[in-house]
């Protein structure tokens, strides 16, 4: 099968190693993984998140149809801004994770994972007989771009007129950047500071807009150091924050309670698709739970490998790599309930080789130094 | 990317197939791997380097050598004894990106039948040539 291409996939292919993932041509890094993650830490970094699914959600039910397919509550959610939220199975497993952008009661944006495009869709189409909405995917007509790090509004508000200011964490908004008609959005996948832009009517066919505008961030950014950043970097700074990885740390198989993602499960807004199974499974208590792993020596832990307690298997690590914020190997696994305490000296067999390692909270990273939280 | 050029393979060393080279320093074989294994692999953060005194088989996986996202293992090009460990990979695995046949070594194996096993190894045009069918 041929990979899909972004509209910026011309300069990716010029500028960066390229690898497949969820069926597209992506850019793993440019200079390498260590110095983007750094970056975006640091200063600033800007990565091509085209793959990510774009789609549309409009008319009378949509709140009520949204409330319905997902797990957080979006009538608790003010206009112009967005909320993180699941989408479950009826065995209460997770479909997805996904963002949802609300400009008004009627006017949504969904933000799907790439790898989940179809089934999402799908699934919304399935569930939407009751309501009055229409679903317009758009992944293919608008790009986006995440900015992320402590200079990255600095970047942004030289290319827009919206303050930034009032465009606080999870607002989002209909503005121009670059001169470009977009969705500007105070969110990220990387603990920072950041900008997610939607470039409307930036077509993978004619991304010349979705170049410029491109070009226009990095000239930006360039007082403050900004460095374009692969998937290789993205997936390290989101596990640097605790942040999940659909198809590693969360699953059909996986419900939001041992995830720890209760918070965006809303019980009591009404009913909604999982919403018993996952009554059922809080009832009878949780069994095991996602928690943070750091090894204490050297080692790089892997999805895959096994948590050990003694001889005793605990359970797995779903994503793993080295931490180049703390210069360590990190990882996210599950483990039994009993075992999940803050830490808990636990090994992780690598390579056939045990290596210490002990429980930690997320993020990995001091928030005092790193994160959206810094310096507060 | 192409594999014909801008791959460092210098003259004298022994090659193999898996990327690791080989260098005789009287009766001894100092080991590593190539110059289009650290750029394959990109910035390494991580060697896991194999105990001293222990024997090896020839292809037997001696470790890894780990970028943030990949994974490598590497071989014994002979067999025979671990005599002696690169330990500053320990804390400085760029050594490999900066170094690869020098500072970036990693292991000297004692080898128990070199005569035969060497023969089995490919020298620097070879292993050019087969670089370019990659």
């Amino acid at each position: 099968m041929v990979s899909a291409k972004t509209q910026l996939f011309e300069y990716h292919e010029k500028n960066s190693n390229l690898f497949d993932f969820a069926g597209f041509s992506m850019p793993l890094w440019y200079e390498g993984a260590v110095p983007e993650c750094l970056a975006v830490r640091n200063n600033v970094g800007i990565f091509d998140i085209s793959h990510m699914s774009r789609t549309f959600v409009q008319g009378p039910d949509a709140e009520r149809f949204l409330n319905y397919v997902t797990t957080n509550n979006m009538a608790a959610v003010k206009p112009n801004h967005a909320q993180y939220t699941l989408i479950c199975n009826n065995i209460g497993g997770i479909k997805d994770d996904l963002v949802i952008f609300k400009f008004d009661v009627e006017h949504y944006l969904a933000i799907f994972n790439a790898g989940n495009r179809e089934k999402d869709l799908s699934w919304f189409k399935d569930n939407s007989k009751n309501y009055n909405i229409q679903l317009k995917e758009v992944s293919n007509e608008v790009a986006m771009f995440s900015v992320q790090g402590p200079k990255a509004a600095s970047t942004i508000q030289k290319l827009t007129d919206s303050d930034l200011a009032n465009i606080i964490r999870f607002d989002c908004r209909y503005t121009t950047v670059g001169g470009q008609e977009c969705i500007l959005s105070r969110t990220g996948y990387t603990g920072e500071d950041g900008l997610e832009i939607c470039v409307l009517d930036a077509s993978v066919n004619n991304p010349s807009r979705a170049l410029k505008l491109w070009h226009d961030i990095l000239q930006a950014g360039k007082e403050f150091g900004i460095v374009p950043c692969g998937l290789g970097s993205r997936d390290v700074l989101r596990l640097e924050a605790g942040m999940c990885l659909y198809g590693n740390d969360i699953t059909e198989t996986i419900d939001p309670l041992e995830a720890s993602l209760d918070f965006v499960v809303r019980f009591e807004k009404g009913d909604f698709l999982g919403k018993e199974a996952i009554l059922r499974k809080k009832s009878a208590g949780l069994k095991r739970k996602r928690i943070g792993l750091r090894i204490v020596g050297k080692g790089i832990p892997r999805a895959d490998c096994k948590i050990l307690k003694n001889d005793e298997v605990l359970g797995t690590v779903t994503s793993g790599t080295y931490s180049p914020t703390i210069s360590c190997g990190i990882a996210m696994g599950y483990v039994p309930l009993e075992y999940s305490k803050i830490g808990e000296k636990v090994s992780i067999e690598v390579h056939g080789k045990l290596h210490e390692a002990e429980i930690v909270g997320f993020p990995f990273y001091d928030p005092k130094l790193y994160g959206v939280k810094r310096g507060s | 990317m192409s594999n014909d050029e801008g791959y460092d393979v210098p003259l004298g060393l022994y090659y193999t197939k898996d990327h690791e080279w080989l260098k005789t320093e009287n009766g001894l074989c100092r080991i590593g791997v190539t110059d289009y294994a650290q750029k394959t692999l990109h910035e390494v953060v991580y060697v896991d380097l194999p105990k001293r005194g222990k024997r090896v088989a020839r292809k037997e996986s001696l470790g890894t050598v780990e970028s943030v996202k990949a994974v490598s293992d590497y071989f014994a090009p002979v067999g025979g004894e671990i005599v002696e460990v690169n330990d500053t990979l320990e804390n400085k695995p760029e050594l490999i990106n900066k170094s690869p046949y020098g500072e970036g070594w990693i292991a000297v194996i004692r080898p128990s039948n070199l005569d035969a096993e060497l023969k089995e190894l490919i020298d620097n045009a070879k292993y050019k040539e087969f670089l370019t069918s990659i």
